[in-house]
């Protein structure tokens, strides 16, 4: 490991300023449509999606395109293909998901294989990169954020109603389709943009990890999303940070952070439960 | 002439590729108690779930209140706020952190979007006075995920008085519960029924209820078998010709009229 660079050093550096806001508004985000997520059993959703990513950065690679613009077409072609594949067979959706990903993960080491001179190219690809965060990416979070913010803030009674019972939502009058098929989009759309700093193979965990520890917590809602997105974006921000002083790779770095994070709220809560039982 | 609140006419429904309801037609007079009884894959829960948009329809028509069912389950957002269903078990209940207030805060609220601080006061005081109702007071502040079997259900009975409704289907309200619970239950709906004025139908296993509480008894395997009062519809040729030969009247026991 290189020597520790001063924290005030690094954090002067724009590509650094700006790898820690996409980290804040990334985490929060994931905490937030991770809290709906997990329950509604599409953890293996953003794991299988993050794979499969590899396959559209690897064709962005090849055709010498910008990652982030092939990624988001890619993500909701993925989102709405999937949904209709798990909808219309009556194989389980995670084995339905698990074809789909290792058969886009084997296209994409196929081409990237192909591809010369990015030996050094795919570790960041897999692991994340905090120095890939262009200001362009910054500006399409930050309308993510607000798009996928408003859509819950209005709609989440509704969400709440799918993910506790659909056929109790159903009867209330919530069109569970439709909400079913955005969800699944806005979670593709928000993995896509987290993927540049925190690799396709770690960034199911910034979708889960958070939304767990805050489950085990809480027994509000409104508490729950609240630590969810807090859980979130204070790992992303200090995993980057730590990633940044001590030259790691960016995506370990953050999920490590978040996962001790839940085991610090598992040892809480152990220890709360200890004390009243 | 009575407006019905129900009526359906030729009812059919599939699923899966399979006819599970046949041509099913009956109509639900106003605060009757109408049971639906049958052996299990009857189509008892698929009827339901077809009378209210959940499951799709393949032909036939369903009138609530008057208005039309849509051909993808729609109906006005004024019609549907005096519908209420009640699922067997509530699919994520308890692992979905939410407090038993504010679940049943979500059975006040119309459908569609909504903004975070519409309708504060007025969902707080209804869901006050519909735990009072349900005697759900002391719960208000727990977690739906600790609840006993007992306690959800009261708890969705709640979230069924929160507004003013008039059509109430229950699908086997009583699953789950030992018999002291399902009595109790029982009484608890009996009294909301009379004082809230609704009209219910509620799949039922439970015979020897539904002899004493029921108005009316439909007799379902596949299609409609029998109908009428409870003393028609449950004797015993009635009931061979739903449940089979081989049927046998466990637990039967009469007991004097319904509850005053």
């Amino acid at each position: 490991m290189s020597t520790a660079v001063p924290v005030a050093e690094l954090l002067a550096l724009p590509f650094l300023q700006r790898a820690l806001l996409a980290g804040l508004l990334t985490g929060a985000l994931g905490g937030v449509l991770g809290s709906f997520a997990v329950l509604r059993q599409l953890s293996f959703f953003s794991d299988a999606l993050g794979h499969s990513a590899l396959l559209g950065l690897s064709l962005g690679i090849v055709l010498g395109l910008d990652p982030t613009l092939v990624l988001i077409p890619f993500a909701v072609l993925f989102a709405l293909g999937v949904h209709r594949l798990v909808r219309s067979s009556r194989l389980p959706a995670d084995a339905l998901l698990n074809i789909v990903y290792s058969s886009s993960l084997a296209l994409a080491v196929l081409t990237l294989s192909r591809a010369r001179g990015l030996q050094g190219g795919i570790e960041r690809l897999l692991f994340g990169d905090i120095l890939g965060v262009t200001s362009h990416d910054l500006q399409l979070i930050l309308g993510l954020l607000v798009l996928a913010g408003s859509y819950l803030l209005l709609t989440r009674r509704s969400q709440i109603l799918l993910t506790i019972d659909e056929p109790l939502a159903v009867s209330r009058g919530v069109d569970a389709d439709r909400h079913r098929l955005a969800f699944v989009v806005l979670l593709a759309v928000v993995v896509a943009v987290s993927i540049k700093a925190v690799g396709v193979l770690l960034i199911s965990a910034f979708v889960v990890i958070p939304a767990c520890a805050a489950r085990l917590a809480c027994g509000r809602f409104g508490a729950y999303v609240a630590l969810a997105a807090a859980l979130g974006a204070g790992g992303a921000v200090l995993g980057l940070l730590l990633s940044a002083v001590f030259d790691l790779p960016s995506g370990p770095s953050v999920v490590l952070v978040q996962a001790l994070g839940f085991l610090l709220v598992l040892a809480l809560e152990a220890g709360r439960n200890a004390l009243a039982g | 002439m009575v407006e019905m609140v129900l009526a359906v006419s030729d009812l059919s429904v599939r699923r899966e590729g399979v006819t599970v309801v046949d041509d099913v037609s009956f109509e639900l007079a106003p605060e009757t108690d109408t049971a639906l009884v049958g052996p299990n894959g009857a189509g008892k829960s698929s009827l339901l779930q077809a009378l209210i948009g959940i499951l799709p329809r393949r032909s036939g028509e369903v009138r609530v209140l008057g208005a039309r069912l849509g051909p993808r389950g729609q109906l006005p957002a004024a019609i549907r706020q005096q519908v209420a269903y009640l699922p067997q078990t509530l699919a994520l209940g308890g692992r979905f952190p939410v407090s038993v207030a504010e679940f049943v805060g979500l059975g006040w609220d119309p459908p569609g979007p909504s903004l975070p601080w519409t309708g504060g006061r007025a969902r707080r005081s209804a869901v006050a006075a519909a735990l009072a109702k349900t005697g759900c007071a002391d719960l208000a502040d727990r977690a739906l995920s600790e609840l006993s079997t007992g306690q959800l259900k009261r708890v969705l009975l709640s979230f069924c008085v929160v507004r003013p409704r008039r059509l109430l289907l229950l699908d086997e309200a009583q699953a789950g519960l030992d018999p002291l619970a399902a009595e109790q239950f029982h009484q608890l709906l009996y009294q909301l029924h009379r004082s809230e004025g609704w009209t219910i139908l509620q799949v039922s296993h439970d015979l020897d209820m539904v002899r004493r509480t029921s108005d009316r008894v439909l007799c379902l395997n596949r299609s409609l078998r029998c109908s009428g009062s409870p003393d028609h519809a449950l004797s015993a040729a009635e009931l061979e010709r739903v449940y089979g030969r081989d049927w046998v009247p466990y637990r039967h026991h009469h007991a004097p009229g319904p509850p005053a």
